[in-house]
């Protein structure tokens, strides 16, 4: 599996699923993460670059995200989105989120339009 | 697989929201009552009016605010559970009903009684250091949130054993040494009379005064540096520039309190010694609040934080009005009595109201979101927390709390009556628009506005 570097912010993602083809799989994991918005903010996940990788084995997908600071008290919901919108995704037929503060978030992880629309540098 | 239920770490939420909207609701009857005796304001005499609504404004307002805010907060800050929602259940209706008893015991100026529910007030305290101080407990090292936190569970224990010893020492105790009193009341009235008669040494203006300092220091200051330090960076994408710096402010403001609360008791010289080591810890926090601001990523300030960061400004003019106030020798005149209003108004509706009603335009949206929208968060396309209430009805409200601070302070200094009853009015009215939107956000919980998600080829960048 060879990772595939994703814009806007994610790190990677290895796609394996026999319901799809890789990039079309991929596509709609990272679109689907899209869908989840963080409500102090108002950009989704992936924009602000809370999402570190997305790996999938055998349709059992695995996400590795962060916070923007450890405590921060959007975390279970957004894990919970996480795991919502990736569970919706056909192809789908497991998701392991991981939440981690290493490397710890900053504002370079973020796309330009999301740095733009947050007013954030 | 299923998703994982998102309010499983959290508290549930309508634990600190109890609590907040009774803060909210005294805060209203505290302005209210202003409208109604605006004498309270422009006269420097301390009689049951005075002592009622401040006590109204401090328990019912902002420790029932602050307790609902460090129920959810404490464990989200430092990453940890609550140690017992069941005690927080038990604590609220403990809580509601001592305050009203104190208040309306206070109004009618029954001192036994306000030491009755002031001893429920001390049980439902207990409940609450308890598990605060067993959910600290689960945090490995300690931290300047941690600390700050730590720092007001003791200043709380030591405001309510100071105010129920005051109450002790305003009581009467024509039962001791009747020969029909029950025998379990002997040694428990033996230790109330012995209270109020070591109290009885002491200047009942300067234990007042010791009492007053350590609730709005010790409890409200030092939980608002404490938590500052934790919020103000998590909303402006920043960080605590100088761990040494924070960590200073927060011991020099302990010590100095310390000092402080000794020192007016024993009505001691040192007295402005004690307020300068007081006002050196908070210029070391105003410090490092500016460093924190200034390295902000997050450039701009939403009026929530605009709010909370002016109510800090205030604690300069504060500060030097409590110097003031601090010299040797000082007697109650009319003049000294309208600095001690000014100092008392400046301190309870200008630094913690103000922080407060700036933070809770944080801090209710998300309580509120989390109910309404924490399970729909993937599934459904939900309102960002600035969207939950009108931005011009807040900058309105804020500003009137602005105008209505000045007009109260002009008030004061002038012994003008009508005035204070003015500045009253603004103040309420600043608050109906605080109503206006607190109902918007609350409206949420029985009224969720989601719309569904976008299709893929829609832009989903933001949700606004």
């Amino acid at each position: 599996m060879t990772p595939v570097p994703i814009p806007g912010g994610g790190v990677e993602s290895t796609p394996s699923t026999p319901s799809a083809s890789p990039s079309a799989f991929e596509h709609s994991l990272w679109e689907a993460l899209r869908q989840v918005i963080d409500p102090e903010l108002g950009v989704n996940i992936v924009d602000l670059g809370l999402v570190y990788s997305v790996t999938s084995d055998a349709g059992v997908v695995s996400v590795v995200m962060t916070v923007t600071t450890p405590g921060c008290p959007m975390e279970h919901s957004l894990t919970f989105g996480v795991e919502t919108s990736v569970l919706a995704t056909p192809g789908v037929r497991g998701v392991q989120v991981q939440v981690v503060h290493e490397p710890p978030w900053n504002p370079s992880m973020m796309s330009d339009e999301a740095r733009t629309l947050t007013g954030i540098r | 697989m299923n998703a994982s239920n998102p309010l499983a770490h959290a508290p549930d939420v309508t634990i600190p929201l109890r609590f907040m909207i009774v803060g909210i609701v005294s805060l209203m009857t505290s302005v209210v009552l202003l409208v109604a005796h605006p004498d309270v304001l422009s006269s420097y005499h301390y009689n049951q009016r005075v002592i009622a609504i401040t006590h109204l404004f401090v328990l019912g307002f902002a420790l029932s605010v602050v307790t609902g805010a460090m129920y959810q907060l404490v464990p989200v800050a430092l990453e940890t559970r609550l140690h017992s929602e069941r005690l927080a259940r038990w604590h609220f209706p403990i809580h509601l009903i001592s305050v009203v008893g104190m208040v309306w015991m206070f109004w009618i100026w029954d001192m036994k009684q306000v030491g009755h529910f002031g001893s429920g007030l001390a049980v439902g305290v207990g409940f609450f250091v308890w598990n605060l101080v067993r959910t600290l407990r689960q945090v490995r090292g300690w931290t300047v949130v941690s600390f700050g936190i730590a720092s007001t569970l003791f200043w709380l224990v030591a405001v309510i054993l100071a105010g129920l010893a005051v109450a002790a020492g305003k009581s009467t105790y024509e039962l001791v040494g009747r020969p029909d009193l029950a025998p379990w009341l002997v040694a428990p009235l033996a230790g109330l009379k012995a209270t109020a008669d070591f109290l009885s040494r002491f200047e009942p203006l300067a234990i007042m005064h010791a009492h007053a300092h350590l609730g709005v220091l010790g409890v409200f200051l030092l939980l608002i540096i404490g938590i500052g330090y934790k919020l103000v960076p998590m909303f402006l994408i920043s960080e605590i520039q100088n761990p040494r710096r924070a960590w200073a402010s927060l011991w020099v403001v302990n010590l100095g309190l310390a000092a402080s609360a000794t020192t007016i008791l024993l009505q001691h010289r040192l007295k402005p010694v004690a307020a300068l080591i007081v006002i050196t810890g908070l210029a070391l926090y105003g410090l490092e609040l500016a460093a924190i601001v200034r390295a902000r990523r997050r450039r701009a300030l939403d009026w929530g934080l605009r709010g909370f960061l002016l109510s800090q400004v205030l604690l300069a003019p504060l500060a030097l009005i409590g110097l003031w106030l601090a010299r040797p020798g000082m007697v109650l005149d009319e003049s000294v009595g309208r600095f001690e209003n000014a100092y008392g108004f400046l301190a309870l509706f200008g630094v913690i109201a103000f922080a407060i009603l700036g933070m809770l335009y944080k801090i209710l949206p998300f309580l509120v979101w989390f109910v309404a929208y924490g399970h729909q968060v993937g599934r459904a396309k939900t309102p960002a927390l600035n969207d939950m209430y009108s931005t011009p009805v807040q900058v309105a409200g804020l500003g009137l709390w602005v105008l209505g601070l000045a007009v109260g302070l002009t008030s004061i200094a002038l012994a003008h009556t009508p005035l204070s009853r003015i500045a009253a009015l603004v103040l309420t009215a600043s608050l109906l628009l605080f109503f206006l939107n607190a109902a918007r956000i609350l409206s949420h919980l029985v009224r969720p506005r989601t719309q569904p998600l976008p299709t893929p080829n829609q832009p989903i960048l933001s949700s606004l």
